[in-house]
Order: structure tokens, then sequence, then C-alpha cells
């Protein structure tokens, strides 16, 4: 799904969503060869450098919290989850956003999880 | 939940638009603004985030200037 892309991942991302994106063919890059930019925490300082970049500002860099990938991981159609519904602003502006369309989809649901498939 | 019919509109012109395209970090922003029919969701989000970008930009420039001023180069050199 994901082969010949570079994706930069902020610390706040979680190993298994990591892992899900090599595994799904994506390779690791640092933010300004990246392809797709993921986070999980708009206030991190590792995506307030993104925010804060001359790339975000000329709208060359979307960040996309990275529940994304779980919404692809359990989706039986892996193409068919859209990815313009995990856009993710700086977190000063969220409270603003929030209060004039509800939640975020990332905050809607808890089925966010890769599912643990036991290793034997 | 209502929030697909909020979302159809412009997702049915951006993945028009991105076909042998794929959407990434690069692309989506200006695609975005080159929609015409963003729906209320992504209206909301670009606001806020061109609101954002726009003063981070005048304070970019302001701080470019305070630099760039001669008069403030020579103070600085003259204070150090
Ligand atoms: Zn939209």
């Amino acid at each position: 799904m994901f082969q010949g892309q570079r994706g930069w991942f902020c610390r706040s991302v979680g190993g298994e969503l990591r892992q899900f994106w090599v595994a799904e063919g994506g390779s690791i890059s640092d933010p300004r060869a990246a392809d797709f930019l993921f986070s999980c925490d708009a206030s991190h300082p590792d995506t307030l450098r993104i925010y804060q970049s001359l790339d975000y500002i000329e709208d060359n860099a979307t960040v996309f919290h990275a529940y994304y990938l779980s919404a692809v991981a359990n989706a039986e159609v892996k193409n068919s989850v859209a990815l313009g519904h995990f856009i993710l602003p700086p977190a000063c502006l969220q409270k603003e956003i929030r209060r004039k369309l509800g939640n975020f989809i990332w905050e809607q649901d808890q089925h966010f999880q890769i599912e643990k498939h036991d290793e034997v | 939940e209502g929030n697909e019919a909020l979302f159809a509109s412009c997702f049915n012109y951006t993945s028009c638009i991105a076909v042998g395209k794929s959407l990434n970090s690069r692309n989506f922003s200006k695609l975005l603004h080159s929609c015409p029919y963003q729906c209320d969701r992504h209206k909301v989000i670009v606001e806020a985030e061109d609101r954002y970008k726009s003063e981070l930009r005048k304070s970019l420039i302001c701080n470019k200037k305070i630099l760039l001023t001669p008069r403030r180069r020579r103070q600085l050199s003259s204070e150090s």
C-alpha cells in the first residue's frame, strides 16, 4: 500500500504504527524528504518544528494524525480510508475547530488500535 | 454519523484530481485550497490554518527586518 513512499514520524507516534508503515512498503525519512508527515501529538516539539517550517507556511506540508495508519490497517479495503479526514492542525487551533465541528475523527472512536495478532 | 455527508463534496473532488497522483503531505494543502467544493469541515480547518500561517509569516518578516536593518545591526555590533 505504501510502496515507494517516504514517511516522517513524530516521536509521539507509537512503534506499532511505524512498523505497519514499513510492513506496507513505506520507508522512514527525515521531514524535508518525507511524502507523509505523521504525528499523534500536535504539541510535541518534533511536530511543532513542522508547523514553524517554511514548508508548512507555504502550504507544502500537511501533518496527518498517525491514526490514519490504524484506520488503514483495520479497513477491509485499505485504500478506501480518506486521508483528508486525518489532518492534524496545530494545537492552538484545535479548541476553536472542535467548538465549530465537534471532536476530531481520531477522538471519536476507540477502534484506532491495531489489533495485536498474538505471536506464536 | 453525518460526518460522511459533510466530507462528501470535497472528497469526491480531491479523489477525482488525485487519480494517478496520490494525496500526501506535500500536495494536500494546495489541492484543498484549489477545491471549489470544500466541505464545511475542511473549510473551517483551512481557514484556521491559513490564519495561523499568515501570523507566522508576519512574525518571520518582522524578525528578518530586525536582523537586517543597518542601524540595528550597528547597535548589535557595538553592544557586543
Ligand atoms: Zn472536505
